[in-house]
């Protein structure tokens, strides 16, 4: 099973998905329209852009910083939280799914996914 | 209001730290002082601010588009890193503003180790703020 499919399966994750850091593809499951899960794509890269760029910043000024190279980010909101890792996304209902769990799955099950964001 | 000696006492914490919505560093605890230096912090700090205002762009665009809701105001952002992950909370601040209040507490953050951390936690203590007097 793909790991998109993998999360869907997990308690809380209502969408998942998987782009191309070079922006030209992306593949998605769950309750997303084709539109919006374009739309998540785009923002999810960028934002993986970003952080990658500042644990590069970080190294730079302190090498061997815990925060370089960066493997993702979590966005909490009230009710649904955004869990990015690598070139994967998921949503997950706050209220069914634990975010815990949800990081430590995204996390061993991409260790060895390259960071060179290509 | 959650102290940073309380963020200090979570699971793998390494920092703890205080810092003004425009990125600038105020208080702060450095656990490993060898592998986490002030300007290091300060950097930090200002990369916390930005990602917390663009997360917080993004999420309002992302709820007035898809009219899926629950993502704004954000609670918290996360950078999980290789070794380190660092957690900030805007939710403090987003209370004073639904009271109209113009002069907003600081941003609080944790930096904490990934084989230790419990975001779930880190979440609830940066949440665990005093009533708005």
């Amino acid at each position: 099973m793909s790991i998109v499919t993998d999360l869907l399966a997990r308690p809380g994750v209502i969408a998942a998905g998987e782009y191309a850091y070079r922006g030209d593809r992306f593949s998605y499951r769950g309750v997303l329209t084709e539109e919006h899960a374009r739309m998540a794509s785009i923002i999810c890269r960028a934002t993986t852009m970003s952080v990658n760029m500042e644990g590069g910043m970080l190294e730079a000024l302190r090498p061997r910083n815990g925060l370089h190279p960066a493997r993702g980010w979590v966005v909490y909101g009230p009710s649904h939280t955004v869990c990015v890792m690598a070139n994967v996304f998921c949503m997950i209902d706050n209220a069914k799914g634990s975010i815990n769990d949800i990081v430590r799955f995204m996390r061993g099950t991409l260790t060895h996914a390259s960071t060179h964001l290509i | 209001m959650v102290t940073l000696d309380a963020l200090m006492r979570l699971p793998g914490a390494m920092a703890a730290f205080e810092f003004r919505g425009s990125g600038e560093l105020l208080e702060h605890q450095i656990a490993y002082p060898d592998r986490l230096n002030d300007s290091t912090l300060d950097l930090l700090a200002h990369m916390c601010a930005a990602n917390m205002s663009i997360a917080t762009m993004q999420a309002r665009g992302w709820e007035q588009i898809t009219a899926m809701k629950g993502f704004y105001p954000v609670r918290a952002f996360t950078l999980v890193g290789f070794d380190w992950s660092v957690v900030v909370s805007g939710l403090h601040r987003e209370q004073y503003k639904q009271d109209g209040k113009y002069s907003l507490p600081p941003f609080m953050g944790v930096v904490m180790s990934n084989e230790n951390a419990d975001y779930e936690a880190a979440f609830a203590a940066l949440e665990n703020q005093e009533p708005i007097s």
